[in-house]
């Protein structure tokens, strides 16, 4: 399981979780740009405004240097949810909260928001505490599949190399010995050598 | 890695067999294997004694550890212990698996051998998940198990370095 340690441009996971929409206030009127806005009717946006962007365009649209928007935090990080998550981790089913909601996560506390560290700190806790219960529903082989579809795609991805872990390590203790083939690119790399011998 | 793969790397641990054959020395890469005399018995690796052992020319020998008392010892030594104890041989879980296999006639009490193993086998798992658990919620940088044998690394061996990686990512931002 390949993941991305740090924003990584051609990470399939980095580009659906900076596809999740923030609500955006414009700060400045930005011209002939009104069919951004599906509500509006002119073609400005006016200052004022708020529509929700991706946070691909909202990032850059928020730096420091440009100012065009202010962002505000989606619901699903702010202060009552924070709390729900704080009471107990486990029975949250996060897959409601967002599909990509530790790597949203991650993105929001990068950008400069009174709430950035805060938001750190309430994924890292989460994280720690689901980990157990990922963890028994990997290696119990019996689990109801129903059941991991409260789970955010990053612990789906953790449960899914879990269950398979166990699936193997089961049928070994049950069946026997399983079969050791060569790995591909030895076996193509030997059938090339040969060719290349035969054209001698 | 394949719980094969580990099998791969235990099946190059010796073991006694009794041949009914004679046969010289073998000259292996990796050493020789003492000549065959039948009844007399010869140190050589366990896939070379399954192998033999399918085809009816030996008998094994159970390896010393390979004895209810000795592993009801083991296994309340296991049971006592916070931590996990040395067990008698590196691929226990392994050797058992196959020689008891192969060859359960050969091995006195084979079958109480056999729960007796799946015993330490399941308390060692239930110890290893419940350190890992609590190695997470912590959030150490590092732990050491001592004692731990091959197989069951393996058992945790995708999980537990991911989840680290993704904790590590999850924490950097809030620095």
């Amino acid at each position: 399981m390949f993941r991305s340690l740090s924003p990584h441009y051609f990470s399939i996971e980095d580009i659906f979780a900076t596809q999740e929409r923030l609500p955006c206030k414009f700060v400045v009127p930005v011209h002939r740009l009104g069919f951004l806005d599906p509500s509006s009717e002119s073609e400005d946006i006016a200052v004022g405004t708020s529509i929700e962007l991706p946070f691909w365009l909202a990032q850059t649209l928020c730096s420091q240097r440009r100012n065009i928007v202010t962002v505000e935090i989606p619901k699903i990080y702010k202060e009552a949810y924070r709390e729900i998550l704080k009471a107990d981790a486990c029975v949250v089913d996060l897959h409601k909260f967002g599909l990509f909601f530790y790597e949203f996560g991650t993105y929001l506390s990068r950008l400069e928001h009174r709430d950035s560290a805060v938001i750190g700190s309430v994924l890292v806790q989460t994280f720690k505490e689901r980990f157990r219960q990922v963890m028994d529903w990997a290696h119990n082989s019996g689990t109801d599949p129903a059941i991991i579809q409260r789970l955010d795609s990053l612990e789906k991805a953790l449960f899914r190399e879990g269950h398979q872990t166990r699936a193997q390590l089961d049928a070994w203790l049950n069946a026997g010995t399983g079969l050791i083939t060569a790995a591909e690119m030895v076996v193509n790399h030997k059938k090339r050598k040969l060719a290349v011998l035969d054209d001698f | 890695m394949d719980p094969a793969e580990v099998e791969f790397l235990a099946e190059n641990q010796m073991v006694s067999i009794v041949p009914n054959f004679n046969f010289e020395r073998i000259y292996l890469i990796s050493g020789d294997i003492g000549p065959f005399r039948a009844g007399l018995p010869v140190q050589v690796p366990i896939w070379m004694a399954t192998n033999l052992r399918q085809r009816q020319k030996c008998r094994i020998i159970a390896p010393d550890w390979m004895d209810t008392e000795r592993l009801e010892q083991v296994k309340e030594e296991e049971s006592q212990s916070r931590y996990f104890t040395k067990m008698p041989s590196e691929h226990y879980m392994v050797e058992g698996h196959m020689l008891l296999g192969v060859a359960a006639e050969d091995i006195p009490h084979a079958d109480e051998i056999r729960t007796i193993l799946k015993d330490i086998w399941d308390m060692r798992m239930s110890k290893l998940r419940s350190s890992v658990d609590a190695f997470i919620k912590t959030g150490g940088s590092h732990a050491k198990l001592d004692h731990l044998t091959a197989m069951e690394i393996n058992s945790i061996r995708p999980l537990l370095p991911h989840a680290l990686d993704e904790l590590y990512k999850l924490q950097k931002v809030v620095r």
